[in-house]
């Protein structure tokens, strides 16, 4: 039963590792860069949630000919593919954001700034 | 009783809160500005006057201002019950106004405008709270009330002001949070808020709890202005104010709009008959009862002056609350008149107390011995105006405590009764020095004061410090000139109680070097702006006392009880 | 025309934002003419889209022709069109007040248009997804405006409320998965019909809902999501601060609301009790623990956003009560208070300009000072303590009215508390404004800042705000009947 969840159910694992993980960064790490990324890996993992949810078994690709039916959901797919755009200019701005901050303070650890903001 | 659609009691809020801005655009010309203040006054009392013939008649004015949604709108009522209120604080405001001019240019005082324009903001609140015509449109006044008056009671921007000022909001506002809550579960209980005389019906049929945690919420959140114990203490803190207000808004305005509320709650929201099915009238007595008796055993220790009279405020504010707890036609009567007659005589203890104040620079009782000698007018109005107090015939409060001690007797609540005229004798015991000392005894000569100064339970003797305290000889130094003053009177261990006072309190009251000035009977002892007002409030004290039906004020309060189903008077 | 209005309210802000990059090749200062007129025309689309959820009701477009539930449905009624009208007032405003206090960049006003599309967008969808698009794009826009600050302390706050609002808005786009999941759909009315079919109980459908609350949590700032919030409201530009203290979060809160009552529905709070008292517990918790670390702030902007956390608690615990009453104190107060926190944050910008006063401490004796800005400031606080007839008060009285109501007496305790929480942080500013001695002093006056002077519209816009807070009273009986007529066939009890 456990061993059944496991195969056919893998991808929700991986889905949850990358959310875990992303989480984790985003909280734990004081490097601002690595909050960006962690923050990457939290957004992947709902990417990838979506994109395995449209997968049926036996499923073609969405493109409708004759009896090639049951097709996989189209619908996720271009929801990720706004999401992911969305994701991109987000990051962008992100390191935007951090370039600056460097620029001015010369650091990019949290605990760092907070104590040149308290000297 | 019939409804006329009028503006009259809108005008009558309007008129002063209008002047708030006139009369902040006055700040350089103090004359013109208290001229307006004076005008407003009087256009305010004229209004509200206008309207106590039709009152009586059976009339009622209604102005709807607007709607909050849900069928509760904001509307003003000028009915019985609020005119008593309107018409004593309106009047009052008139006579405290000369007597602002002569207090506040005595003293040279800061920032007179704000002072004057929160006085006129006040009073509009105030006027605001007798007509609301359903509990939310009270409770908007009531809480406006709070926010007016605080910057009269933090007007001296010292520590001790502000930390008044703290209290007041503090407690003001957490009554009116209880007020809130309890107007919500009315309104949910019954969907109504407005003021029906006997009470509104669904109420009776209501789930009794939920009626009386209403009740609970509501008499306790308007006791905490009517200074009901345990919620008393920001009233000594407040009289930090200047002494006008003391006398206008701590005894008047302020304090009875928590009575009016009180008074509105108990015949106009709950009435007689549900308040006696409920069961909430026996503890809202005994809470009054305890106050009134614990509040004047506390006064009989005030030194300070104007905190004495605090206490006696807090005491007789509960005779109020008792005569309306007791649910009896004449006790409710006698409740209500005590509402006016309590209003005169304390304003003229309070003028009284802030003449001296500007005169002489003396807060202490224990300073004013043969102080009768400096102002005697003053101390006369005082005389008249603690006789009143104490419940003693001609004076207004006799007439005000018979009726309630009748209805005390008449619903078989013997211990009430016992109540109130132990309170009298308190009453007495403690006035009653201050007269005394004032006319009687001179500061050379004069009796040691056992009660102020001797510590609970009289342990150490008669001199408070007997007890060879170290601070006392501190005190001593500090009070070393005064204590010259007293000549040849030197007590034996070379400093008195009253002196040692001072030395704590580092003012510079007390009879000057060569003792009070004599200053006769013709008003030389004080400009008239005060006088005047003194004795005006004092001769009305005893106008009520003689001819209270003529006064009308007995008229308007037979009236509200007279319409008041289920009611014997 | 008149059946585009509802798409044209996002079109119009985003084509606008396109113009002042470009303007920038030839001209230096346009982006505010170009805001304004944007704006302006905005605020036109909105009163005509009022006017036509008034007369004729609910309002639903289809987005390019395809019909719903497959395609992007917008829909406009009586809530939509309060907080449509919201948006473009208060952009109004705070362009009267950014025209002379800055910045004065074209690319702040491409920004400040972009914004101004997301959160007109969030509140016209009809489509979940749709709305993570249009929370992305505000976000965005808010994370940019919050950065358009001087030095890089902005730019910290900035990054930081980027990553917590991404995470907030990551945790919706997953909820809305799991709703897919379960359904099929994204339609917020064909949702409400499927997951009722689907079953409450159903674990897809009550993560759906965890993760969805969760996210817009997040974008509210409920205690102790809320950490984004002080950082980014005290270290941006007094325009920002107005700007997005009065609308983000509130386009937020409206968002969740939309959530609670067109996709899960009332009927869902109702089945699932442990879904209401959880959010309505967060709430309450919210509104206390935000008002504790209001008045542990000495620096006034840090205290308004604290004080924010505390409000918007009032306002989710009375979408959550979801009784009538509730629901209306809760769209007052929403309403009521982006007003009355857009104009204390706005006050604030101009007291530190004409005084350098930005702590508790420095605002001692600034009542001489600065009259005008005091006055305003201490109007609109007490209208936040709740002091009638301000609508800080009708709001909160309707949230209690239906609380009480719905019986839920601890709820009550807290709602009436907060009366005193709020006075507890406002009091000792009203004190010091007023009965302190000044601590600082006329000499030492904002040389930090250059001595910034304080323009016309500035003030008036403050004025205005503090006019408002008290104005709007008067109109509440026009939101009731709105919501009444649009909004009462969600909220049935």
């Amino acid at each position: 039963m456990t061993l059944d969840l496991l195969t056919t159910h893998y991808n929700y694992y991986a889905v949850a590792l990358l959310l875990g993980i992303g989480l984790y960064t985003v909280i734990e790490s004081p490097n601002l860069v690595k909050k960006v990324i962690g923050m990457n890996v939290f957004q992947t993992g709902i990417f990838l949630f979506f994109i395995t949810l449209a997968f049926r078994n036996g499923g073609n690709p969405p493109v409708i000919t004759e009896g090639a039916g049951p097709y996989v959901s189209p619908l996720p797919h271009v929801l990720i593919l706004t999401a992911i755009v969305v994701g991109v200019s987000l990051t962008a701005v992100a390191l935007a954001l951090v370039v600056r901050v460097y620029s001015e303070y010369g650091t990019l650890d949290e605990d760092t700034l907070e104590q040149l903001y308290h000297d | 009783m019939t409804d006329v659609a009028s503006l009259r009691p809108l005008f009558a809020v309007l008129v002063s809160a209008v002047a708030i801005p006139i009369i902040l655009s006055l700040r350089s010309r103090p004359n013109v500005r208290e001229g307006v203040t004076l005008a407003v006054a009087a256009t305010k009392f004229g209004l509200v006057a206008s309207m106590v013939p039709g009152v009586l008649a059976g009339t009622t004015y209604v102005t709807r201002i607007g709607e909050f949604g849900n069928g509760i709108s904001l509307a003003l009522r000028a009915d019985p019950l609020g005119i008593l209120f309107a018409l004593l604080a309106s009047l009052l405001w008139i006579v405290t106004s000369f007597y602002s001019i002569g207090y506040m240019r005595g003293l040279s005082e800061h920032a007179q405008t704000r002072y004057f324009a929160s006085f006129a903001a006040s009073l509009a609140c105030a006027v605001g709270v007798a007509f609301g015509a359903n509990l939310v449109t009270l409770f908007v006044f009531y809480e406006l009330l709070t926010v007016s008056t605080y910057p009269l009671v933090t007007h001296d921007e010292t520590d001790e002001a502000r930390a008044a000022g703290r209290k007041y909001l503090t407690y003001t506002f957490g009554g009116g949070v209880a007020v809130l809550g309890g107007t919500a579960l009315v309104y949910v209980l019954t969907g109504t808020t407005a003021f029906t005389p006997g009470g509104i019906e669904a109420l009776a049929t209501a789930d009794p709890t939920l009626a009386r945690a209403a009740f609970a919420l509501l008499a306790g959140g308007f006791g905490v202005k009517a200074a009901l114990m345990p919620v008393h203490s920001w009233l000594p803190d407040a009289m930090v104010a200047p002494t006008p207000v003391s006398g206008l808004l701590h005894a008047v305005a302020v304090v009875k709009s928590g009575i009016f509320g009180i008074a509105r709650v108990v015949l106009d929201v709950f009435g007689t008959e549900t308040m006696a099915e409920l069961g909430v009238a026996l503890p809202l007595a005994a809470v009054a009862a305890i106050t009134l008796l614990t509040a004047s055993v506390i006064a009989l220790r005030q030194d300070n002056l104007k905190r004495r009279l605090a206490y006696s405020t807090i005491s007789q504010l509960s005779y109020i609350v008792l005569g309306l707890a007791l649910l009896e036609g004449d006790a409710l009567i006698g409740g209500l008149l005590h509402i006016p007659a309590h209003a005169f005589m304390k304003l003229t203890l309070f003028f009284c107390a802030g003449a001296i104040h500007v005169e002489t620079h003396t807060d202490d009782i224990s300073d004013m011995a043969g102080i009768g000698d400096r102002m005697p007018l003053t101390m006369a109005a005082f005389a008249v105006a603690a006789a009143g107090m104490a419940g003693i015939p001609l004076v207004a409060g006799f007439v005000s405590k018979w009726y309630i001690v009748i209805g005390a007797l008449q619903g078989g609540g013997l211990v009430f009764a016992a109540a109130l005229l132990i309170s009298g004798v308190l009453n007495i015991a403690y006035f009653w020095p201050v007269v005394y000392q004032a006319y009687f005894e001179s500061p050379e000569g004069h009796d040691e004061k056992p009660l102020l100064s001797a510590p609970l339970g009289g342990r150490s003797g008669p001199r408070a410090d007997g007890g060879g305290e170290t601070e006392a000889y501190g005190d001593a130094s500090a009070a070393e000139t005064h204590d010259d003053a007293h000549g040849a009177e030197t007590h034996e261990d070379g400093h008195d109680v009253e002196s040692r006072d001072d030395g704590h309190r580092g003012h510079h009251g007390g009879p000057p070097a060569s003792g009070w000035d004599v200053r006769g009977w013709r008003g030389a002892e004080s400009t008239w702006f005060m006088l005047g007002p003194i004795l005006t409030a004092a001769s009305l004290s005893v106008l009520l006392g003689v001819v209270p039906r003529t006064a009308v004020f007995l008229r308007i309060v037979e009236t509200v009880v007279g319409s008041l189903p289920g009611v014997v008077v | 025309m008149i059946e585009h209005l509802i798409v044209l309210l996002v079109v119009l802000p985003i084509l606008g934002a396109a113009v002042p990059p470009l303007a920038s090749l030839r001209y230096d200062r346009v982006g505010w003419a170009v805001a304004t007129a944007t704006t302006l025309g905005h605020a036109a689309f909105a009163a005509a889209l009022a006017w036509t959820v008034w007369t004729d009701g609910t309002v639903r477009y289809a987005v390019g022709g395809f019909a719903a539930p497959y395609g992007i449905e917008l829909v406009a009624d009586g809530l939509t069109i309060l907080l449509v009208a919201l948006v473009s007032a208060v952009s109004l405003g705070v362009l009267a007040y950014a025209r002379h206090a800055g910045p004065h960049a074209n690319t702040f006003y491409s920004q400040f248009l972009l914004l101004v599309a997301g959160l007109s967008g969030m509140t016209v969808t009809g489509d979940v997804f749709n709305l993570y698009v249009f929370l992305e794009i505000t976000g965005l826009a808010a994370y940019g405006l919050v950065a358009s600050g001087p030095g890089a302390r902005s730019a910290v706050a900035a990054l930081k409320y980027l990553v917590i609002g991404t995470i907030g808005a990551s945790l919706y786009l997953l909820g809305v998965g799991y709703a897919l999941a379960a359904t099929g759909t994204l339609n917020m009315a064909d949702l409400s019909v499927k997951l009722a079919e689907v079953g409450y109980d159903s674990t897809l459908v009550l993560t759906a809902f965890g993760l969805i609350v969760a996210g817009l949590t997040v974008k509210v700032a409920l205690f102790p999501l809320h950490t984004w919030q002080p950082d980014a409201y005290a270290d941006s530009l007094d325009s920002v601060s107005a700007f997005i203290s009065a609308l983000v979060s509130t386009v937020s809160a409206y968002a969740l609301a939309r959530v609670l009552f067109s996709v899960f529905t009332v009927d869902f709070l109702e089945a699932v009790p442990t879904a209401r008292w959880a959010l309505v517990g967060v709430a309450c918790v919210s509104i206390v623990a935000g008002s504790g670390l209001a008045v542990a702030q000495s620096d006034v902007r840090r205290m308004l956003a604290y004080s924010s956390v505390s409000q918007f608690g009032l306002v989710i615990a009375g979408f959550a009560i979801a009784t009538p009453l509730a629901v209306v104190g809760a769209t007052v107060h929403l309403v009521g208070h982006a007003v009355m926190k857009g104009g204390l944050f706005a006050v604030t910008g101009i007291i530190e300009r004409r005084t350098g006063a930005t702590t508790v401490g420095g605002y001692a004796g600034m009542g001489g000072r600065v009259p005008v800005a005091a006055g305003v400031f201490t109007l609109l606080a007490l209208a936040m303590v709740g002091v009638p007839p301000a609508i800080g008060f009708v709001g909160k009285w309707y949230i209690v009215l239906g609380a009480v109501d719905a019986g839920v007496w601890p709820v009550v305790v807290v709602l009436l508390a907060s009366t005193l929480l709020t006075l507890a942080y406002f009091a000792r500013l009203g004190e010091r404004l007023y009965f302190a001695e000044p601590t600082i002093t006329s000499g030492s006056t904002a040389a930090t800042d250059g001595g910034e002077s304080v323009s016309t519209g500035m003030i008036v816009t403050v004025v205005v705000a503090a006019v408002l807070a008290v104005a709007l009273t008067a109109a509440v009986p026009v939101i009731d009947q709105l919501i009444d007529q649009t909004v009462f066939e969600l909220i049935r009890q």
